[in-house]
């Protein structure tokens, strides 16, 4: 009886919060496009979550395509096929290790800092204190640092997605003695439309997911300062968790619309 | 405004309820302040004080009751309208409130930013931001960020910043508290000397009695949910009610 | 007021950065793709385009010059094949230039080569249909000479027992000799040696009549070859292939002279003379046919995992082993 009751009540909590976050969403659809626009806070926001993580996303991206054509090369060679390393890192790149590990890297690092910056400016009474200073707290703090995660992601994730080939082409450079520029045509002869741009479609949404349950658990919190903690926390195991099933669908989708 | 009939009072709530799930904080609270008094409501921690002020400018929604601020009913206006209407409140947080990223300047430059229309032109902000920083005192903190000043000077800062747009109405919620008494006292002149500067009406609350002693022109007791007992400070002392009692001891 | 001038620049400089980078990108995937060039459409028609796709490579002469746009099923026996060309072959491709199917590297996609072909004709236009060659004939051939090379086992095997016999004969020519049956038997079966022998010889030359115009580059199956870069090695396999069979075709006749000697009874005691002789020559020829049916069948197991032709021996395989459970099934 008693563990029905918890379930039920898990179960009751679970969907309260998705459609509380769904609220939130529509929320920001609504005054994302109304006056007035806080410009100023956005390009803060965009310089803070796109220029300051660059370097994080691009040591991990170089790292990331040095490590995985380093590990795929023995299996590739065993089939005499290693003249098709540059097609396989590459599109397995673009289409998902580049867009997924970068996400998650900025679920790490925008997504916990949104979480905790309006986490404890919730706390310590900072959002209402805009609010009677007569700015609206939701356009100028959440509106615009979710406007800035959906935007900046996919740049993210083209700058990390070709850092990583940059490093797979240095392995190919100096282990298989192929030049870059043979390198790059044949990443190119490889790729096609279909793999570019259901990608960077897919991390836009990424984008909007990290900043929209950063905003979400931070906007919301209310437990004093170990509430800050929890919103900073829940916002990445959310976020990463989100970002999986949307990758998913988004796999799901272009499926149908490519049929790859 | 000026020529407002002293009777009327510059803020009333009526019947004021709010209730989180099955604990009645405010309980049918009335309140008036009037133009220029220093009004002090006392109560314990969690006896609904910080919740009544974050009715007061729309920061929460009431349950019932109404709440008028210069003859306006707040529940009925629009968002421009309370925004206009707030720009004529100053709301002194507990905690300060400073926004922790931005420096002195841009903390004070922030209720600026809507209400151009308040100081005319957007060149005369620095004039205003150094002005109302003279008036506590810390024209030389205006770089500074707010994890650089002590709390002291956060607490002067967040009240430049509360004052800025020359408010009718001061809203202080625990001025004090977080303060070593020296501190608290400075704190507390301040007040009454902008009080006197601005002509502004105050409404003060705290659990601090040399605070409500020092400042109050009259008070309000807050026991569950009600105002239970009103009068001055002396009036209130002299009091045999064991309850009330309780807040002097 | 808050945003200072360099936190703008870099802002800016990161911003367009990606996006150039993204564009870029796409160009160049755009560019693979002939979307921005000048393009014209030439279509050529299949029996079977072996899971050709739009996006894949047309070739001309080895050289990337453009892309499959659309395959279209017309009928159900034949598909025709969009290919979206850059403008500037116009003035390359002749209208007679031919068409094939082929797979770009060991596990690679499917390609479209066109292949200039002998003579003179105008330069193609859009909406040019070219003609095609499917390698379904290829296929043919080496089936014929897969059987031709099964026969010959066989009647190996079988000209063995008979030496086997002779050599052991008991040490009696005579029975040999007189053995009409065994005799005629014998004789039969060096016939069907030699017919073996001969077919094998006209599919290898055929074969290798394609082989050597390889070196003219002007055949259909030169190109498919050389294209695969195996061309060499094809072609050292076929000669191989010629060389056991004219060997055969050499031991045979050896054997039928013998045998119409003996036939002829010319001096028995000649033969008594030479007994051991002869069952030795006959016995090492035996060998060498052997020996030659075994390279026979070594070239044809070469050829059999010849990448090309891979898929089609695999597929015969896979009918034998089927046939082989119906059977066991009954």
């Amino acid at each position: 009886m008693n563990a029905t009751f918890k379930i039920s009540s898990k179960v009751n909590l679970f969907f309260t919060e998705v459609g509380d976050v769904t609220f939130f969403a529509i929320r920001f659809f609504k005054q994302v496009f109304t006056r007035p626009f806080e410009t100023k806070e956005f390009l803060r926001q965009c310089y803070l979550m796109g220029n300051r993580s660059l370097l994080l996303v691009g040591v991990t991206g170089f790292i990331l395509g040095l490590v995985f054509t380093l590990q795929s090369r023995p299996t590739l060679m065993e089939f005499g096929a290693q003249s098709w390393m540059p097609s396989m890192i590459s599109i397995s790149i673009v289409r998902e290790i580049g867009p997924v590990i970068t996400a998650l890297i900025c679920a790490g690092r925008i997504g916990s800092g949104i979480g905790a910056e309006l986490g404890s400016m919730r706390v310590t009474e900072q959002i209402d204190a805009m609010e009677v200073s007569g700015t609206n707290p939701f356009k100028y703090l959440v509106v615009t640092r979710i406007l800035a995660t959906t935007l900046m992601l996919p740049l993210l994730i083209i700058f990390g997605d070709a850092i990583a080939l940059v490093g797979s082409a240095i392995v190919e450079n100096l282990k298989g003695a192929v030049s870059f520029q043979l390198y790059f045509n044949q990443v190119f002869e490889a790729l096609a439309f279909s793999d570019i741009i259901p990608a960077t479609v897919k991390s836009f949404f990424f984008g909007f997911a990290i900043g929209l349950i950063g905003c979400y658990k931070g906007y919301n919190c209310n437990k004093g300062t170990v509430g800050v903690g929890e919103a900073s926390n829940a916002a990445v195991v959310y976020t990463s968790m989100l970002l999986f099933v949307i990758d998913f669908i988004a796999v799901f989708v272009s499926d149908i619309f490519f049929e790859i | 405004m000026k020529t407002m009939i002293k009777e009327e009072p510059v803020l009333e709530l009526k019947n004021l309820y709010k209730h989180f799930g099955n604990n009645k904080v405010l309980n049918g609270f009335n309140l008036q302040l009037y133009k220029g008094e220093n009004l002090v409501v006392m109560g314990k921690s969690g006896s609904g004080k910080s919740v009544m002020i974050k009715c007061l400018v729309g920061l929460m929604q009431a349950d019932g009751g109404s709440i008028r601020i210069k003859g306006q009913d707040i529940t009925s206006l629009g968002q421009r309208e309370l925004d206009l209407l707030r720009t004529e409140i100053g709301f002194l947080f507990q905690g300060s409130a400073l926004y922790d990223s931005m420096t002195v300047r841009e903390n004070l430059y922030f209720p600026l930013r809507r209400h151009a229309h308040i100081m005319g032109r957007e060149e005369e902000a620095e004039k205003w931001i150094r002005e109302a920083l003279a008036n506590v005192g810390l024209e030389h903190a205006i770089d500074l960020m707010p994890d650089e000043l002590s709390g002291g000077m956060k607490r002067r800062v967040a009240l430049a910043r509360a004052l800025i747009l020359k408010p009718k109405i001061m809203l202080y919620d625990e001025p004090t508290t977080g303060l070593d008494p020296i501190t608290a006292k400075e704190i507390i002149q301040l007040m009454r000397a902008i009080q006197k500067t601005y002509g502004t009406s105050s409404l003060i609350i705290t659990h601090d009695v040399d605070c409500a002693r020092v400042i109050s022109n009259r008070m309000i007791l807050l026991v569950d949910g009600v105002n239970y007992a009103e009068g001055t400070f002396q009036e209130l002392t002299q009091s045999s009610d064991p309850k009330i009692k309780a807040f002097f001891k | 007021m808050r945003n200072s001038a360099p936190e703008k620049f870099k802002l800016g400089l990161f911003v367009v950065l990606g996006t150039a980078l993204l564009v870029a990108a796409l160009y160049f995937i755009g560019n693979r793709q002939n979307l921005f060039t000048k393009n014209i459409t030439i279509y050529t028609h299949f029996r079977n385009v072996n899971g050709l796709q739009t996006g894949n490579n047309v070739r001309y002469s080895g050289i990337n010059i453009g892309t499959v746009a659309k395959t279209v099923l017309l009928s159900d026996t034949l598909i025709r094949v969009e290919m979206r060309v850059g403008e500037k072959l116009k003035n390359v491709i002749k209208k007679n230039a031919v068409a094939t199917i082929g797979s770009d590297g060991l596990v690679g996609s499917m390609i479209v080569n066109i292949i200039p072909a002998q003579g003179t004709a105008g330069f193609i236009s859009s909406h040019d249909t070219i003609q095609s060659y499917s390698k379904i004939g290829v296929n043919d051939m080496l089936t014929t000479l897969n059987v031709t090379n099964e026969n010959a086992a066989l009647l190996t095997s079988d000209l063995l027992k008979i030496t086997s016999n002779i050599n052991e004969g008991k040490g009696t020519l005579g029975m040999l000799i007189t053995d009409t049956v065994l005799a005629s038997q014998f004789k039969q079966t060096l016939f069907e040696l030699r017919k073996t022998s001969e077919g094998a010889s006209q599919a290898m030359s055929s074969l290798n009549e394609m082989i050597a115009s390889v070196n003219f580059s002007e055949s259909l199956a030169g190109v498919l070859l050389s294209d695969t870069a195996s061309g060499v090695k094809m072609k050292s396999i076929v000669a191989n292939l010629e060389k056991s069979s004219e060997k055969m075709i050499q031991v045979t006749d050896h054997l039928n002279h013998l045998l119409s000697e003996i036939e002829e009874g010319k001096g028995t005691l000649h033969y008594l003379t030479q007994d051991t002789t002869l069952v030795q020559n006959i016995d090492s020829t035996m060998q060498n046919i052997k020996s030659g049916t075994a390279r026979f069948n070594e070239n044809m197991e070469a050829l059999k995992h010849n990448f090309l032709l891979r898929g089609y021996f695999k597929k015969l395989e896979k009918e034998q082993r089927k046939a082989l459970k119906k059977a066991d099934q009954n």
